[in-house]
């Protein structure tokens, strides 16, 4: 209408309320009037005007969509945190010197030890060791004396120290130690964390160096001061804190943990072709006897759930090739990546296990006839004694050949057999040393340092203390890790896209996940592993519960281009008809102010 | 022949039959101490020149209390999923195709079994708490999903599924019912299904599939029947059994037949494994316990074959079909059969129906097993029928209301076995019809109306029992579970239902709203007909899985057709039409409001008129002049502004008016 009215209302024109027209002698209509102008019509149209203001506020909160509150400052300043300071553990050694006569104070002692250490520790330091600072607590025990010095908070009195028998086999030795020692080691010590000892005997000849199960090795032999000094500071370092791992070994990155701190093994028995021959397990047993108390054992560190599947028909997908001077076929470790058979080998996942609990497949696999005894040629020519492989992340393989590789004369039915007992345990030994080694550690018992070679007594359990000391830190610091850059993307997702609706109980797993993650740390720094791996496993499941929340990716995206394109079709126009109506009646007015401003000026001069 | 003579006394009969279950379970129960597996296949001529393959494959694991949770033959996934959900008993089937029950049979336990509505059947039966079960239900439906690659996961709305009461089977309350009817079936729902299998398709005789075979196929479909006793006492565990069978009907090629016998139209065709499937069986499953193959002849094909015999041969009557293959003048078979098995038949004056037994123990890849059937002569012959054919079909037009019809016709079978109840004086027909209506379709339960031979009937002398659950709107389904009572003589009966048709929110639309929305095929099933087919076997019944199956005693069980209901589908562009329309006719009310509320009459008069007197406004004048030359008539000074304000109201009405019309297009034409 607007166009049609407009050109009809010329603005200058005369008052708009009829008043008697009185002759006046200098009046000019177009640019005077006598009567004041009137405000009606100016009011309605800014009235309305302001009504359409007014309700601006009511239309963007209707239209505005919901989003929980999530505390993006906090998100960052956990990530900067973890980003910045390598997460660390405080540690602490103890170490023991029996037999020694020695000059040298234990003041000096202990900075000597100190020293070594630190030249030792790498110079960047990594996630989920101990804290540089370590402290040290050094007991002299000679022959005529004890000395003690004083910074040890909790060490076992000089008379105990004085029972240690360093004989006979290691085992006995360990358990001997653990109950002099072992009294201050544990969660019950209170804040400064574990408390790992060296005892160094001078008693001997032969030097020996053993790393016992819980948190104690032992040095015997007739070593020097600073041999001993140098050997603790290099036992503590690279075994106890570093877990004698070797560099380039698998990253602590990748733990083979899920993101809900559960690990499935799956275990399959593969049998390439069932018509050579068919062998079967009693897994049950194996269950029972040689995986609970490794699944127990790693509690803090991962729930563990195992499976097991016997399967038929499952060729592999590389070829082998017959050698004689080995009298067997030959894989070599170039057709690794190509053994493993995706098409054919459905080891799948488990319906058991929930969403984001990681699989581990262990797989035996038995060759058939036509490529029996299958063996595994490393790359120096030589065959590899566990005829085995890992591949970090999924799992490991061994290849378990038959005793004898004869097919049973012409048979119509196949030989049944079940692997027995003996060779079960064996298979499981290598599976165990696959664990150890998709976990990141050494699957032999000797540790060969700068000082001198240790052995490593190996724990039924899989893992010994100190290993799952180390695991449990390196789990902390990569859980914390995973749970920052998790939210660090969630933020920056939910930054990023202003009109995605963002459910409260995202905003609360946010919540609860950075309140996890806070626990963890200063769990952490108290010394306290076990309850910070547990704290941190939280953090990080609920991390990536909030991040991969069925809502974040709903249907009912509402974008911004929807809501202009519904809305505008009524507000564009109304809006330029109310806005040009109260313009137009604001600039009359002023005009027609003027005019009668005009006139009144004249009436006054005259 | 003191057994026969015995076993025709239906008392003796019947109590053989309620004891064979409990012989078999005890057998199983003594056996069950480890996991077995046993593959098998019959194979049928189907009067319609079609062949009918039956594969039964049957895992079995003991009880977890005395087995461990780990298995060696049984699949991991299906005793995990077990253990899971509580999956008490469960079946899921693929199908593809709609079951011929006038041609293929409607009366044998394959037809009530395994004839299966096209798409996705499931129905599950938990052992939690009942107000446990439907998160059972969904989080077993995403389960299937994944492991056979399939849409079940859309039977986790409550829109599709239903727990029937006694529709369907006996499990109130944890019983839960869904069908998938649009649900295609291909090689990725057949793959999954075979991985459960320890040979998978690599020996035995799955290696028959040969996947471009079966699909070709007139019907295809593959089940999963679980029975679980885990959540039982140990005692009365039998531990879980899992049924995998896959039905298909192929059509022989006839070529051979056609150029040898091409003035024999009436010849059936020749067929043998190869000609069927492309290959052939080239030794067990080597973890099967056993693994057979079974040739079966109708009762009716046999019947036939004995008539041929009698007027061929009248020298040497007395050899009948089940007593040599070589001598029958019928067909050939180009394997000597290891056993022939004949059905006992108690109850009725039929000639039984004939097992042909091969052993596959016996056949290796250097002598492969190829199963060939030679018609000699012309043979026509009918299958069993059901009592009652039953078809479902739509009434009425346009996409308001309509009406549905479950109508039965009776076949020339239920004639003769009609004497079921006559023991009781009165004569009666027993139906049990259990049907599943989506939402959108209002079914008004009142409108039930019963005909039968084509005469109304009062409902209520007829309905023996009903249970109707009404749908709520996007929340459940309607579901009608009804027993009828038929005198026996009728003829035909039908059974009307009146419905509206809903309408559906714009997002519940699926992507191809226009074909139409599909109602679940009903379920009708004849409880006091029994499908259970005895023969008489000297050892172990227990040994093969399908004669087992066949001695079960199930009802009789048909399914109806998937009826496929055009709903009105807007035009899913018309949300923005229509907020554009009615958001601009607004707009100009509220602007010509405003516009007008802020006229000033009096000015508006005064400048029309010093416009007139100055000439100003040329183009307007020059305006006026066209249309008053338009009109013819003599051209005048633009009207005395007194009627421009009534011009301008009549403007405005005319063009309200025309956005009205527009409006009114657009919502009714649009």
């Amino acid at each position: 209408m607007a166009e049609i009215t407009e050109p009809l209302l010329p603005a200058k024109e005369a008052p708009e309320t009829s008043k008697p027209q009185e002759p006046a002698l200098d009046f000019d209509p177009k640019t005077m009037r006598k009567t004041k102008p009137g405000v009606k019509r100016l009011i309605l149209t800014v009235s309305v005007l302001f009504s359409f203001v007014l309700g601006v506020p009511f239309i963007y909160k209707s239209v505005e969509i919901y989003r929980a509150p999530l505390p993006f400052r906090e998100i960052e300043s956990l990530s900067a945190q973890i980003d910045s300071k390598p997460f660390q553990f405080p540690c602490r050694l103890q170490a023991i010197f029996i037999g020694f006569d020695w000059k040298s104070s234990i003041a000096t002692l202990e900075s000597s030890i100190l020293t070594q250490m630190t030249k030792l520790t790498s110079q960047t330091p990594q996630c989920g060791t101990c804290s540089p600072n370590h402290t040290v607590s050094v007991i002299l025990k000679s022959n005529s004396q004890c000395l003690q010095s004083r910074t040890t908070s909790c060490s076992p009195e000089c008379g105990a120290i004085r029972s240690i028998e360093l004989d006979g086999d290691d085992e006995a030795v360990d358990e001997v130690l653990e109950s002099v020692l072992g009294g201050c080691s544990g969660s019950n010590s209170g804040s400064g964390g574990e408390v790992y000892s060296v005892v160094v005997v001078n008693r001997g000849e032969e030097v020996r160096a053993v790393v016992g199960k819980y948190r104690h090795a032992w040095i015997v032999g007739r070593v020097s001061e600073a041999e001993a000094v140098s050997w603790a500071a290099e036992i503590f370092v690279k075994v106890f804190v570093n877990g004698g791992k070797e560099e380039g070994l698998i990253h602590g990155e990748f733990m083979p943990v899920g993101a809900d701190g559960t690990v499935v093994l799956s275990f399959n028995l593969l049998n390439a072709d069932p018509r050579d021959w068919v062998y079967d397990w009693d897994f049950q047993s194996v269950d029972e006897t040689l995986l609970a108390p490794i699944i127990e054992a790693m509690k803090p560190v991962a729930n563990i759930s195992v499976e097991s599947q016997v399967l038929y028909h499952m060729p592999k997908s590389s070829l082998s090739y017959w050698d004689d001077k080995w009298d067997s076929y030959i894989f070599s470790t170039k057709d690794l990546p190509f053994f493993v058979n995706s098409n054919e080998w459905h080891l799948d996942t488990s319906i058991a296990a929930g969403g984001r609990s990681k699989m581990l497949h262990f797989v035996i696999y038995i060759p058939s006839a036509k490529e029996c005894p299958l063996l595994l040629q490393l790359p120096d020519g030589e065959i590899s004694k566990t005829n085995s492989f890992i591949s970090p992340m999924w799992g490991g393989v061994i290849v378990w050949n038959p005793q004898t590789c004869r097919k049973d004369s012409e048979s119509k039915r196949p030989s049944r057999h079940t692997i027995s007992h003996q060779d079960l345990q064996k298979v499981f030994e290598v599976f165990m040393g696959q664990f150890r080694q998709l976990f990141g550690f050494k699957s032999d018992n000797l540790y060969v340092g700068a000082s001198g070679t240790s052995s490593l007594l190996a724990s039924e359990r899989g893992f010994t203390v100190w290993e799952l000391d180390v695991l449990s830190r390196m789990h902390t610091c990569f859980n914390l890790h995973s749970c920052a850059t998790t939210l660090g993307s969630l933020s920056r997702l939910v930054q990023s896209l202003p009109r995605m609706i963002i459910m409260d109980e995202i905003g609360k797993q946010v919540k609860y996940s950075l309140e996890a993650a806070k626990l963890a740390q200063s769990n952490a720094s108290h010394g306290i592993y076990n309850a910070s791996a547990v704290s941190s496993r939280q953090a990080r499941s609920l991390a990536e519960d909030a991040f991969f929340h069925p809502s974040i990716m709903s249907v009912s995206y509402y974008s911004f281009e929807h809501c202009f394109a519904v809305y505008s079709p009524f507000f564009l126009p109304v809006s330029i008809h109310v806005l040009l109506a109260a313009v137009r009646e604001w600039r009359r007015h002023k005009q027609e102010n003027k005019k009668y401003l005009a006139w009144k000026t004249k009436v006054v001069s005259s | 022949m003191a057994l026969p003579l015995l076993l025709l006394r239906p008392i003796l009969l019947l109590s053989f039959l309620l004891f064979a279950p409990i012989i078999n379970f005890k057998a199983a129960l003594g056996s069950v101490t480890e996991e077995d597996f046993s593959e098998e296949l019959l194979l049928r001529p189907l009067p319609d020149r079609k062949v009918l393959a039956h594969f039964h494959f049957r895992s079995r694991a003991p009880h977890t209390s005395s087995n461990g949770r780990h298995h060696h033959l049984f699949p991991k996934a299906i005793s995990q999923l077990v253990q899971k959900f509580h999956v008490k008993e469960m079946e899921l089937s693929f199908t593809q195709g709609r079951w011929n029950y006038d041609r293929w049979g409607g009366f044998d336990p394959i037809s009530s079994n395994n004839a299966k509505p096209p798409g996705v059947e499931l129905w599950a039966v938990f052992d939690v708490p009942l107000e446990h079960v439907d998160d059972s239900w969904k989080n077993l439906t995403h389960a299937l999903s994944g492991l056979f690659c399939a849409s079940v996961n859309f039977l986790e709305s409550s829109t599709t599924y239903s727990a029937p009461e006694w529709g369907y089977r006996p499990a109130p309350g944890s019983l839960r019912y869904g069908t998938l009817p649009r649900e295609a079936v291909c090689t990725e729902n057949l793959t999954p299904w075979l991985k459960l299998l320890p040979c998978r398709d690599k020996a035995g005789l799955s290696a028959l599939m040969d996947r471009p075979s079966i699909y070709k196929g007139f019907y295809h479909s593959q089940r999963l029947r679980l029975t679980s006793s885990e959540f039982e006492s140990e005692e009365g565990g039998s531990g879980i059994v899992l049924q995998q069978t896959l039905t298909v009907v192929v059509q022989p090629d006839s070529e051979r037949n056609v150029m040898s016998y091409s003035h024999e139209t009436k010849l059936q065709p020749s067929w043998s494994l190869t000609s069927i499937f492309g290959r052939m069986v080239t030794g067990r499953c080597v973890l099967a316990k056993s693994s057979t193959v079974y040739l079966q002849l109708d009762r009716g094909l046999v019947g036939q074959l004995d008539y041929l015999q009698k007027e061929n041969e009248l020298s040497n009557a007395d050899k009948s079909v089940y007593e040599g293959f070589s001598s029958n003048p019928g067909f050939e078979l180009s394997v000597k059969p290891d056993r022939v098995l004949k059905e006992l038949n108690g109850f009725e004056k039929k000639t039984p129906s004939v097992v042909y037994e091969f052993y596959i123990e016996k056949y290796s890849e250097s002598r492969p097993f190829d199963l060939g059937l030679t018609w000699k002569l012309p043979v026509v012959w009918s299958c069993q029928k059901a009592p009652l054919h039953a078809s479902r079909f739509l009434m009425g037009s346009g996409n308001e209301r309509g009406a549905i019809a479950i109508s039965l016709r009776s076949t020339e079978v239920s004639d003769e076995l009609l004497h079921t109840d006559m023991s009781e004086g009165r004569c009666k027909l027993e139906v049990k019809v259990f049907q599943v209506v989506p939402w959108y379709i209002k079914v008004y339960f009142h409108t039930v109306r019963v005909y039968v031979n084509e005469q109304p009937q009062e409902v209520s002398d007829v309905v023996e029992k009903m249970r109707v659950s009404p749908s709520v709107d996007k929340v459940s389904p309607g579901v009608m579970e009804m027993v009828l009572k038929f005198p026996c003589g009728m003829k035909s009966a039908a059974i009307t239902l009146e419905f509206d048709k809903g309408f559906l929110h714009i997002d519940e639309y699926p992507p191809d709203a226009n074909q139409g929305f599909d109602i679940p095929a009903a379920i009708i099933c004849f409880p006091n007909f029994h499908t259970s087919m005895q023969f008489f076997t000297d050892k172990s019944v227990d040994r093969s899985s399908i004669l087992s199956k066949f001695q079960e005693n199930n009802a009789v069980l048909a399914y109806t057709e998937v009826l496929l209901v055009p709903l009105t589908t807007p035009d899913f562009s018309m949300p923005y039409n229509v907020i554009t329309i009615t958001c601009t006719v607004c707009a100009l009310y509220f602007g010509s409001l405003l516009n007008v509320l802020r006229k000033r009459v009096g000015e508006e008069e005064r400048s029309a008129k010093s416009k007139a007197t100055k000439e100003t406004g040329r183009l307007r004048q020059l305006l006026s002049r066209v249309s008053a030359k338009l009109r013819g008539r003599p051209f005048e000074l633009p009207q005395p502004p007194s009627n421009s304000s009534s011009f301008i109201s009549s403007k405005l009405i005319l063009f309200i008016l025309v956005a009205g019309i527009a409006v009114f297009w657009q919502v009714y034409f649009g």
